[in-house]
């Protein structure tokens, strides 16, 4: 039964995102789906522990990540579809690009700089440049600190 | 994991952050990893890469080595 409710609040927290450009917190899923928050918010806990979504630590109410997207303004917006999200890293804001099939800009910047480098995605490719990203943290170790990695 | 323009405003980013220059991975290699991590994340049935199945899809685009082994303890 908890697996029902976790797909059905995870495609829908999915669906909204998409649409509207920004990750739905546990009160207005609560709404849509007819479900009561907390179930939402245990489903946000389940589906956190199967690394598929990272809540707030202090408000589990409220999704900081739904990986590709955040639930933040970060340094990776993305432009697509006609609407702006916000991803939680680079290889993240090529996701957005990936999971949308769907054209896009992201109007990034160096991570040592801050020297603006936009990245596009057109017709399934990305349009190329000689920019590289750097993995700081080991695979073994990304959940250890997800935000950061 | 952030965006740097060249290899050498990774090597700033390192000495500023005093952290071991790690793997740089260039666009198109993470464009193929995007797709397969994330082209069917808005389906019922989609999920994160098991351990071992990561392996794989590192390796197919050329990602090899105890960085990239999540099951890895040589880190």
């Amino acid at each position: 039964m908890s697996d029902e409710v976790d797909t059905a609040v995870k495609m829908e927290l999915y669906r909204i995102t998409a649409e509207r450009g920004r990750v739905p917190n546990a009160s207005e899923l609560s709404e849509v789906m007819g479900l009561p928050r907390n179930d939402v918010i245990a489903a946000f806990a389940r589906l956190h522990r199967r690394r598929l979504l990272v809540p707030e630590k202090r408000d589990p109410a409220r999704i900081r990540m739904a990986p590709p997207f955040s639930g933040i303004p970060t340094a990776f917006p993305v432009e697509a579809k006609g609407k702006r999200y916000y991803a939680n890293c680079v290889w993240d804001a090529f996701g957005i690009a990936a999971a949308l099939h769907s054209d896009a800009v992201i109007p990034a910047s160096d991570g040592y700089t801050a020297e603006p480098l936009t990245l596009q995605i057109t017709d399934n490719e990305p349009v190329p440049q000689a920019y590289v990203a750097h993995f700081a943290v080991p695979a073994a170790h990304w959940w250890d600190d997800i935000v950061f990695t | 994991m952030l965006l740097f323009r060249s290899e050498e405003t990774v090597n700033r980013w390192c000495a500023a952050q005093d952290r071991p220059r790690r793997p740089l991975i260039t666009l198109e290699q993470l464009w193929r990893l995007a797709v397969t991590w994330y082209e069917n994340r808005l389906t019922p049935g989609s999920r994160r890469p098991a351990a071992d199945e990561m392996v794989n899809v590192f390796s197919s685009v050329g990602l090899t080595g105890p960085f990239w082994d999540p099951k890895s303890d040589l880190w």
